[in-house]
């Protein structure tokens, strides 16, 4: 579809798939360069940002999210805020205040999440890259479920000023795309130092010169627990990398298995304290009765407001940071990161990536979501909080399709500042992976 | 985790919970925080850093400047003569 048709066309296609949560009124190409639509936990100034919270609805940012801002700099035009879970809460972007985004491959299935319209957009509308948010995972397991390319950076290499946060230690906003190149090329526009988000101010030079891949390592903790379908893909993708030149080697990382729990521990203690700000005062919903005193005026618009997800997020993070519990399991948590991050370390030393399949299993559908318990959820991310707690960029590629049309993703890992060797790998891989299109009618 | 725990982390959230909220994340939390156990055999390390990175030597001096309009800043919000409403303290 192409640009001027997908301005045209743009609530039809919303209409199908949902991807979006704002739309931009304006359908003129007035010159711009590129389309792109952005996560709604990044402020826009001529959208509403709600990122998939109720308790936001109606708060239009009086500014542009740094990768906004540069996007829109470089020629880009802003089409949409792309339908996420809410506040980022969620592996399939069904715990959302508003729309659900649906499968490009399969309407009855997830799109993943939380960045799901993001990788929704960037597979249905042609030449469209979409920004995403990873906070444990949102930026690949979505790009796997719905067959696109997904780069989460090195935590800091992408300014976090306007992202609405989730956890601060751990958010990185990075890109999905049909096309490997295109991570690159948005890439480097988006990263560099900020002086409103001091964790941009450390970062190296981005590289993006193409370095040969030499090696790759799995650990075999991370092809445990894969459903058959995705381990007989991945299998299969290996012996293609392997026939490009690329060494495989099997390792041990004994930490990954604990990086699920440390993940939740951290991410919901974060996140407890990011959402005590939302009390019905200042942005969102205010209608409350001020008659009432102060605490029971925040409950009740909290109460009323926040979803299922974000209450019990809210309650766990609390729950964690309290004396006693928060001693035992918040100290240890942020050890284990530090163990993790060494467990990378120690493995990119003598291997370019590390590499496992992005999740154990394909977009499940909708109706097998809803009887998921919260653990069952939770344990779905164990490929993908790894690298997110210890802040490693990972780049999801699609590497097959299961039996029934659906995408399969394979994720890699590499140093921290180091996203050059996962645009090399991308791009080598992109050249001779046939990439399936979603049959796209609307 | 015991109904009486999960009422008093709310009461500090400022959640109000209502029965059925109530027993089921009593259930949600327990199998999560059962599954969590396994962080006591996970090994430990003398780091404990805040962030993944390093990240030091970036503060810079504060330079004030009004960079947004108040009357833009405050167009969406409930406000009682220029002054952001909000419920009565006592």
């Amino acid at each position: 579809m192409s640009s001027e048709d997908t301005l045209k066309n743009l609530k039809r296609i919303n209409e199908k798939y949902q991807m979006f949560h704002a739309m931009t009124d304006d359908v003129s190409e007035d010159g711009s360069k590129f389309l792109f639509s952005a996560k709604d936990n990044l402020t826009s100034k001529d959208m509403e940002t709600c990122a998939g919270s109720r308790i936001l609805e109606g708060y239009h940012p009086v500014f542009d999210a740094t990768s906004i801002e540069k996007l829109r700099n470089d020629g880009g035009k802003l089409i949409g805020k792309t339908n996420m879970d809410e506040f980022g809460f969620g592996t399939f972007s069904t715990n959302s205040g508003f729309e659900i985004p649906r499968n490009p491959y399969d309407l009855e299935r997830a799109c993943g999440g939380s960045s799901g319209g993001s990788a929704c957009a960037a597979s249905v509308i042609d030449d469209h890259i979409s920004l995403g948010v990873s906070t444990g995972g949102s930026i690949c397991c979505p790009a796997s479920f719905c067959g696109v390319y997904g780069i989460a950076p090195t935590y800091g290499r992408v300014s976090r000023y306007g992202l609405i946060d989730y956890g601060n230690s751990l958010d990185k906003i990075g890109v999905l795309s049909q096309k490997a190149t295109d991570l690159k090329k948005y890439m480097e526009i988006i990263a560099g130092k900020d002086d409103k988000d001091p964790t941009s101010m450390v970062q190296p030079e981005f590289r993006t010169a193409y370095r040969k891949t030499k090696s790759v390592a799995i650990p075999k903790e991370g092809i445990e627990g894969l459903s058959k379908e995705v381990e007989s893909t991945f299998k299969d993708a290996v012996e293609q990398l392997k026939s490009m030149g690329i060494d495989v080697d099997y390792v041990d990382m004994p930490s990954l298995k604990y990086a699920m729990p440390a993940y939740y521990i951290l991410a919901t203690s974060e996140a407890s304290t990011n959402l005590a700000r939302y009390v019905g005062m200042r942005y969102g919903h205010q209608e409350g009765d001020h008659s009432l005193k102060f605490d029971d005026y925040f409950t009740a618009v909290r109460s009323k407001y926040f979803g299922d997800e974000a209450k019990r997020r809210i309650l766990l993070g609390t729950y964690a940071r309290m004396a006693g519990f928060g001693g035992r399991h918040y100290a240890k948590a942020r050890e284990v990161r530090q163990v993790v991050i060494n467990d990378y370390k120690r493995v990119l030393e003598t291997h370019d990536a590390v590499l496992a399949p992005t999740m154990p299993f394909t977009a499940p559908k909708f109706s097998d979501i809803s009887k998921m318990s919260a653990l069952e959820s939770y344990k779905a991310d164990y490929l993908t909080v790894p690298a997110n707690i210890a802040g490693t960029p990972h780049l999801s590629v699609p590497c097959g399709y299961d039996s029934e049309g659906m995408p399969v993703g394979m994720q890699f890992v590499a140093d921290h500042w180091n996203e050059d060797v996962l645009f090399s790998i991308a791009e080598d891989w992109e050249k001779q992976f046939e990439l399936r299109r979603p049959e796209v009618s609307i | 985790m015991d109904v009486k725990t999960v009422q008093d982390v709310a009461k500090f959230a400022h959640l109000a919970l209502t029965d059925e909220e109530l027993e089921r994340y009593c259930k949600d939390l327990g199998d999560i925080l059962g599954y969590f156990e396994l962080l006591n055999e996970a090994p430990g390390c003398d780091e404990r850093g805040v962030n993944p990175i390093k990240v030091e030597d970036v503060v810079r001096e504060d330079i004030p400047k009004q960079e947004y309009d108040a009357d833009e800043l405050i167009k969406d919000m409930d406000t009682y003569d220029r002054y952001v409403r909000g419920p009565r303290l006592s």
